[in-house]
């Protein structure tokens, strides 16, 4: 089964109302991704670039108004394939007209209740998630081992107090809590950053899912813990054989743990190929948005200091439709004669190789290949 | 050498007696202070990095020079002069010239201040400013050295991006013309090209205006890019201060390598499995439990006596350890 | 239940259909707009009394145009049973309460201030003691307190506020004590600190000027009607200003004998006046202050 799509999303799309203004923040406009089983497949990109959204979409736990619009999600479990978010058109109507302003109309409680039907089952077990602050992942009240042995319960066909104990113990010493017995009755103020970010790993790993959802695991902590998790996740992930799908802001991590990359800028994906061959410095050709993040590395060769290529400009705003490519305001490339394709026409992927592709005028006048290329 | 700016000579402080439930596992447990005897020197117009992971001391570190909390023990000085214990009122004008800049992004900035209004008021803090140019093309200028688009100049924080307020903090800093500005964690949760766009930003104005930076971080690449010299912490002890290039490339401390070595992703497994099980020696060298040099030597017990904890200690050119084995 | 979402055309042109959101801030605006016009129209009503530009003496009796009904010609309101304009009255009957009124706010919310800003700031042993004083003096009941003032000794009018005034500061102190406890938190008060921005400074302008305007304001409408129903009840019950001097208290209470015979106007055109009144004070503060809530959490 190794091999095969796991996870599928196609033209997803994420907006959100701001009544204040009257204008809608456009998440995603249209990402398609595919996830392999037993890959890690990392999506990097600035803050509010949609990776969170697609993430929390494929867990259908996206709120907001009206949040999901369009889009499928589709997850093979060793059962068949399920649609996650059928029964959407059902309850969305777009109207796109370009004399009109974007209307929307979506029945929220009758969304609610499809999306509860849609996800029976699926959510931890069969995808699961970590977020960021690990802390909030616990119930302050309960005993950190308790929320494990809960969870094992939830889960597992393991369903006696005392096997789910054990195997509690068990998944606490796996990611090295120890000693395991006395973790288990810590609570989750009694633990260090780092050490409930394990405990978290333990309980969500504990419930065995094929597919393992990680939004910035180790943002915010220190080097040698960042470290030490991420090695963690990748003996795991050896051992297990799960999928991992990860965010993360932070590229060494991605080149760590990832096999394959999305780049994600304004609420679409810019390219996506292999990561070691994307994030390197070489002659592959990269999408100018990628070649940035790269040149933002700070890297000391002598002890004069020098600068950095520096992308200039700030985070563009999520409001208003854009007509041609998103980068293009701050792309170095974007001037002079390419500048009025670039601004008003959206560039079709172009193709790198049989996995990576990327979209940008600079290369597409030699090979053009699908407007939007699902890999499977 | 040139006669240091600022001076923190045998610095020690404890930890808060009433620290809240999820406050500094790291001081509940370890029972070691936050600051222990720590001296560190900033010249003027060098920028001095402060690593360490959380719970090092570096935060406090540097509040203790903004004097926003005093040191238990050790004397501060600021440009020849004592002030550890200057009163408020006699240390006020002195403050024009050490200013803080904050972690907490949302915080540090008055949410219902127009930017101008922030800016305009540290201006008026600059007792020669008047003189030679107006508020309003002191604020100007401010802006645009700190890249900030003068058309938002007159709305309030709550409108602006992280890297945005980043930016007015960074230009208030600056607005009063100090002698040293602390940085604390000034490009953690931006996204990277703005990181790169403040690191840019921060040599830039220290080449133009002399400004010297205390740079506290936990983004090592980035310390060191920017950093003249680096100062290492661990559990509240300095244990390796020296030239950038020298911190990075050539450590003489066992744990200022494991974090190099963190980070680059090429730690030994032995040393990456002590990391999990971190622990804080309550005695003699807080490293030593995960010291692989330690390990390597059967644990000798110059490492763990009471009697002879590692000081710093001249190895090379402007270069200290405080390792009773340095690399 | 189907939501519509509609885009704002961002050349400006209005779209169709409105939010619940929307509709609410419209009507906060009508509150502010309301209340601040008639704080407008009692200030003309003072200053025109005050100035004597007024339609008629408002003590002169014209005997021959007893009980005029509405719309009588030359008295628009019509007149009260000794042939006096209504109109005038109900202008000079302002008088009665616009200074002293603003005389209570004016206490009430100088030791609600201070008692606010340094309990807040200081907290410990001062904000303890400051608490419980308010506590205490929000238990009074103030219009016994006044009753029983006037039956000791008879205090002019302005002498009534002044207690109004010394007992109506708890509002206003708990919520400062509040705010600026919570502020003081915030790092932007440490880091103006840090700067060299001097205590007081900060103290007055950022907490107090970028933070606490609105409590004032609110504080200051709400007293001011509160003050302002004192006055017209001390009136009506016969406490306060006596005939002839008309106040819009006893203007109801004269009136009122009237009533069953079918003349209504001079007993319900001042109680409009006091209900209009009353209503557009609450109404402003209420507005105001979910207009300030809504700047706050955007």
């Amino acid at each position: 089964m190794k091999g095969s799509p796991h996870l599928e999303i196609e033209n997803l799309q994420a907006y959100f109302y701001a009544s204040a203004d009257r204008t809608f923040v456009r998440a995603v406009t249209g990402v398609d991704l595919c996830v392999m089983r037993g890959e890690t497949l990392a999506l990097i990109g600035e803050s509010g670039s949609g990776k969170s959204v697609t993430a929390l979409s494929a867990l259908g736990l996206l709120k907001g108004d009206p949040g999901i619009v369009a889009g499928r999600i589709c997850l093979h479990t060793d059962e068949g394939p399920r649609e996650l978010l059928a029964g959407l058109d059902r309850c969305v109507t777009i109207e796109r007209t370009p004399e009109r302003p974007l209307s929307i109309s979506k029945n929220g409680p009758a969304w609610d209740r499809q999306q509860k039907r849609n996800f029976v089952g699926v959510r931890g077990k069969e995808i699961a998630a970590i977020f960021q602050n690990p802390r909030t992942a616990f119930n302050p009240y309960l005993m950190v081992g308790e929320q494990i042995v809960e969870n094992i319960r939830l889960h597992t066909p393991t369903k006696l107090y005392q096997e789910a104990y054990d195997q509690a113990l068990y998944w606490l010493e796996r990611v090295g809590l120890e000693p395991a017995a006395e973790r288990f009755d810590n609570f989750p103020y009694g633990l260090s950053g780092g050490m409930c970010q394990r405990a978290m790993l333990a309980m969500t790993l504990a419930a065995e899912p094929a597919l393992l959802i990680a939004d910035e695991p180790t943002t915010g902590l220190d080097a040698t813990l960042r470290t030490a998790i991420l090695e963690l996740l990748a003996e795991l992930q050896r051992n297990l054989g799960f999928t991992l799908l990860m965010i993360s802001h932070d590229l060494h991590v991605v080149r760590r743990l990832a096999q394959r990359v999305a780049v994600f800028y304004n609420g679409v994906i810019v390219e996506r190929g292999p990561s070691l061959a994307m994030l390197s410095a070489n002659d592959i050709p990269k999408h100018p948005y990628t070649q940035a993040l790269l040149d933002a590395q700070p890297v000391r060769v002598s002890p004069k200091p020098r600068r950095l290529i520096a992308l200039q400009g700030d985070v563009p705003s999520p409001i208003g439709e854009a007509a041609g490519c998103r980068f293009a305001p701050r792309c170095t490339h974007a001037k002079g004669i390419n500048a009025k394709r670039c601004e008003h026409e959206s560039p079709p992927f172009f193709q790198v190789s049989s996995d990576h592709q990327l979209a940008c005028w600079l290369y597409t006048d030699s090979k053009e290949v699908s407007v939007r290329g699902v890999d499977a | 050498m040139k006669k240091p700016l600022l001076a923190l000579v045998d610095v020690s402080k404890s930890h808060p007696r009433n620290a809240g439930m999820l406050s500094n596992w790291a001081a509940r447990t370890t029972g070691r202070a936050a600051l222990d005897r720590v001296s560190l020197t900033i010249s003027p117009g060098e920028i001095v990095g402060l690593v360490g992971e959380s719970g090092s001391g570096k935060t406090t570190t540097g509040r203790i020079i903004a004097k926003l909390t005093a040191p238990d023990a050790g004397t501060l000085w600021f440009d020849d002069q004592d002030v550890t214990h200057m009163p408020e009122s006699e240390f006020r004008p002195l403050r024009q010239h050490i200013q803080m800049i904050f972690q907490d992004l949302d915080g540090a900035l008055n949410p219902n201040m127009r930017v101008r209004s922030i800016l305009a008021e540290m201006v008026a803090l600059d007792p020669l400013g008047n003189k030679k140019e107006s508020a309003e093309t002191r604020i100007h200028s401010l802006a645009r050295s700190v890249q900030f688009p003068l058309d938002k100049l007159d709305v309030t924080p709550r409108q602006l991006s992280g890297g945005e307020k980043r930016r007015v903090s960074i230009a208030r800093a600056l607005a009063c013309k100090p002698k040293l500005v602390i940085a604390d964690e000034l490009t953690t949760a931006l996204d990277l090209p703005i990181q790169a766009q403040i690191a840019n930003l921060l040599l830039d104005l220290r080449d133009q205006l002399a400004v010297a930076f205390l740079f506290i971080s936990h983004d090592l690449p980035l310390v060191e890019f920017v950093s003249d010299r680096i100062a290492v912490m661990y559990a509240g002890r300095v244990v390796e201060s020296g030239p950038a290039f020298s911190i990075a490339h050539s450590p003489r401390h066992p744990y200022t390598r494991l974090l190099w070595n963190a980070h680059a992703g090429s730690v030994a497994k032995e040393e990456l499995a002590a990391t999990l099980v971190a622990d804080i020696a309550q005695q003699g060298c807080a490293f030593a439990p995960r010291c692989p040099i330690f390990k390597a030597k059967g644990s000798p017990s110059r490492c763990t006596s009471t009697q002879s904890e590692p000081e710093l200690k001249l190895v090379e050119v402007r270069h200290q350890v405080a390792c009773h084995f340095p690399l | 239940m189907r939501t519509r979402y509609v885009e704002r055309n961002l050349d400006g042109a209005q779209s169709a259909g409105q939010s619940f959101s929307q509709t609410r801030r419209w009507w906060d605006t009508a509150g502010i707009a309301f209340g601040v016009l008639v704080f407008f129209v009692l200030t003309l009503a003072f200053t025109a009394s005050q100035f004597g530009w007024l339609p008629y003496d408002p003590d002169q009796a014209d005997l021959d145009l007893i009980l005029a009904p509405l719309g009588s010609p030359g008295h628009i309101l019509g007149t009260d049973f000794f042939g006096r304009d209504l109109a005038t009255r109900l202008i000079v009957g302002v008088n009665a309460y616009f200074l002293p009124a603003l005389g209570a706010v004016a206490v009430s919310l100088t030791i609600g201030a201070t008692l606010g800003l340094a309990a807040g700031f200081r907290g410990g042993p001062v904000g303890l003691a400051t608490h419980y004083t308010c506590t205490l003096v929000e238990a009074i009941p103030r219009l016994l307190l006044v009753l029983f003032a006037v039956t000791v000794y008879q205090p002019d009018i302005y002498h009534i506020m002044l207690i109004i005034g010394l007992t109506g500061f708890p509002g206003l102190a708990t919520r400062l004590r509040l705010r600026i406890r919570h502020l003081r938190e915030q790092s932007f008060f440490e880091s103006a600190l840090a700067s060299g921005v001097s205590l007081q400074t900060i103290l007055f302008k950022h907490l107090l000027w970028h933070h606490c305007r609105p409590l004032f304001l609110i504080h200051a409408s709400q007293a001011m009607g509160e003050a302002i129903l004192f006055e017209t009840s001390l009136s009506y019950l016969g406490f306060g200003v006596q005939e002839p001097t008309p106040s819009w208290g006893n203007m109801v209470q004269t009136g009122s004998d009237y009533l069953l015979q079918g003349n209504f106007w001079p007993s319900t055109l001042p109680a409009a006046a006091i209900a209009i009144t009353l209503i557009a004070f609450y109404l402003f503060a209420d507005a105001f202050e979910r207009r300030a809530q809504d700047r706050q959490n955007p």
